[in-house]
């Protein structure tokens, strides 16, 4: 059993049924893949298969065979990030960041897939993954920012648009 | 000055982006064991028999650890600050939550480490368990914890956090009306989506290196020398990247076990913790049972108050006694109230131990009190705000504790909010600072507040 992941072929030894999840991390040490639970529930664990983003710890690794497989590592390094990794940065949308791999990977299929800027629709599309630092605003921002833009300033964040300026009479 | 004022790039923003920051489950050493652990099936039971050694004798299995193999089984987690302990690092003779850890297995794969742990022979004899704590500070309610269903130790041998400020059978008889409320908020689960987990190395040189996933490093390691009973220099404890912790892990939860197995072993041993055993035994924030009495006059001022904090600490003490302390400094909250009644204490619940979660012992009370400060509104037909604004803390009030605040924000920050909210304050309120008071603003139960009488 042979796949392909991040263009590189592999030779699997897990057994067929093992979960894509645990060949990546122990068998090819593929560390991005994070495991948060295990059970479909969080998302960090999430691949593009064939471009669609896909459980990894739901997926056997043999329904991956003669599929393409990419974790966040085949999309950009920290000499080249993505477009969508260069927004995440720019745009502060992570803090322990054990959930950003997965978020990166289904941003980079919404994105590549012709999702819209529409801050509904950015979050129909990641609604599958589970962030408990951020509060997902940050987030939301960095991937419809990507779908209208391919170049972002790293050397500072952006002001959050959101931010509810309050106004006051006296110093606060 | 480059960085104040400035919005600056995260330092680990493009590790994490790039799927190269490095938590401890992706830290690679060869040779690694894999651990589970048996964990209590029961809220509370008397451990009646246990046999490990049907784990021990499985091709794979590389260590059994119960508790005969801590050196130093009990230690409590404040016991360095006169906080005395209570709660073994395994369980021996008994049981007091679901999901209290008994017996780790490290073995060379994941399943053989959980083979192992259905291979340990044991019975329990089960007993009476309590959840609510409330009930469990009833006099007739079963006892779960050696100490008795409450904490006894506060300043030696107190059996609850007291203040006792000003004259509060003054405040009483003087008030036009009493208000009262009791507030429970539940138990919270962090959810960190890096669940608990540790990875424990033994050295050559006889050292370990410990890969951590704690929020409070040089405290775990005190905790781990302790347990294992070495001096600190035999550990190297690798911390500093945490998948999300919210307060949930300052408590030690997986690095002790995960080195005695590694000790033993003679091999690196990883321990990461299922979703379902964050959720079953990992430390929560707690359950909380509150009860206000206010004495106050009809036109807005809150002479005294008399509360009772229960405070569900769970199975065992762990850093409760620290958050009734805190809670009981701001039992006040943002407001100031010059006679107060307060006891606080840490009730024993069979539910898993309770710990920090951001604002430890101060967002329950803040909760409450900003309930009951519009339930006084409410009860005395007053703006929100200027219930609020009347009893706000001011340069030279105090706190329950005594300390004088020097610049306090609550005027502000309620004329900021009723901005934000568009409310218009009445001019006395508009105009309101955080100056000392004076005039109309120091009412005469307001005038001697600095005084200490009292018990
Ligand atoms: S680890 Fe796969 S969804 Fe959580
Ligand atoms: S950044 Fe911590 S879970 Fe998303």
């Amino acid at each position: 059993m042979r796949i392909e992941v991040n263009g590189a072929g592999h030779n699997v030894t897990s057994p067929p049924l093992a979960s894509l999840l645990t060949v990546l991390r122990e068998e090819m040490d593929v560390t991005s893949v994070k495991a948060g639970c295990e059970s479909g529930g969080c998302g960090a664990c999430t691949v593009l298969i064939d471009g669609q983003p896909r459980r990894s710890c739901l997926t056997p690794v043999v329904t991956a065979v003669g599929s393409e497989v990419t974790t966040v590592e085949g999309l950009g390094t920290p000499d080249s990030p993505s477009a969508i990794q260069q927004s995440f940065i720019h745009h502060y949308a992570m803090q322990c960041g054990f959930c950003t791999p997965g978020l990166v990977v289904a941003a980079t299929a919404y994105v590549n897939g012709g999702g819209s800027d529409d801050l509904d629709s950015v979050a129909e599309a990641i609604s599958g993954h589970v962030c408990r630092c951020t509060g997902y605003n940050k987030i939301l921002e960095a991937v419809a920012a990507a779908v209208k833009s391919s170049e972002f300033d790293l050397s500072s964040t952006a002001v959050d648009k959101n931010t509810v300026v309050i106004k006051t009479g006296g110093a606060v | 000055m480059k960085a104040v004022g400035a919005r600056l790039p995260r330092y680990d923003a493009m590790g994490h982006v790039t799927g190269t920051t490095q938590f401890v489950d992706d830290v690679r050493v060869p040779r690694m064991l894999w651990a589970k652990m048996l964990r209590s099936p029961h809220h509370h039971a008397a451990i009646t028999r246990m046999d490990t050694s049907r784990a021990e004798a499985m091709p794979g299995v590389r260590a059994v650890i119960t508790w005969e193999d801590v050196p130093l089984l009990t230690y409590g987690h404040l016991e360095a600050l006169g906080i005395p302990a209570d709660e073994p690092l395994l369980a021996k003779d008994e049981v007091r939550y679901k999901g209290q850890p008994i017996a780790l297995v490290a073995a060379e794969d994941v399943d053989t480490a959980m083979a192992g742990v259905d291979a340990i022979d044991i019975e329990y004899s089960e007993r009476p368990a309590l959840f609510d704590v409330r009930k469990a500070f009833d006099s007739d309610s079963a006892q779960i914890h050696p100490w008795g269903n409450w904490y006894p130790h506060f300043e030696g041998e107190m059996d609850r956090r007291k203040i006792r400020k000003g004259d509060i059978d003054e405040a009483f008889e003087q008030a036009d009306k009493i208000i009262s409320g009791v507030y429970r908020p539940a138990a919270i689960e962090h959810v960190p989506v890096e669940t608990q987990v540790c990875l424990a190395v033994p050295e050559s040189d006889g050292r370990l290196t410990i890969y951590s996933c704690t929020q409070a490093l040089y405290f775990t390691m005190g905790v781990i020398a302790a347990h294992l009973q070495v001096p600190l220099n035999k550990l190297k404890v690798v911390g500093g990247t945490v998948g999300g912790g919210f307060g949930g892990k300052v408590d030690t939860a997986s690095d002790t076990v995960s080195a005695l197995a590694a000790m033993k072993a003679g091999r690196p041993v990883k321990w990461r913790w299922t979703r379902e055993e964050e959720f079953l035994a990992s430390s929560t924030r707690a359950p909380w049972h509150m009860e206000i009495i206010d004495a106050v006059t009809d036109n807005g001022w809150i002479l005294g108050r008399k509360m009772l904090t229960l405070h569900d600490s769970g199975a065992y003490a762990r850093f409760s006694p620290y958050g009734v302390t805190k809670h009981s400094f701001h039992h006040t909250g943002a407001y100031t109230i010059p006679n107060l009644h307060f006891d606080g204490y840490v009730v024993f619940t069979n539910r898993v131990p309770t710990t920090a979660m951001r604002g430890f012992g101060v967002t329950s009370i803040s909760f409450a009190v900003e309930t009951h400060m519009s339930r006084v509104a409410n009860e005395l037909g007053m703006d929100p705000y200027e219930v609020r604004l009347l009893n706000a803390n001011r340069i030279n009030d105090t706190s329950p504790n005594r300390i004088r605040y020097t610049d306090p924000s609550t005027v502000d920050v309620l004329q900021s909010l009723a901005g934000a909210e568009g409310v218009q304050l009445e001019g006395a309120y508009a105009g309101m600072t955080r100056d000392p008071r004076s005039g109309d603003l120091l009412p005469d139960h307001l005038v001697g507040q600095l005084k200490t009488e009292g018990h």
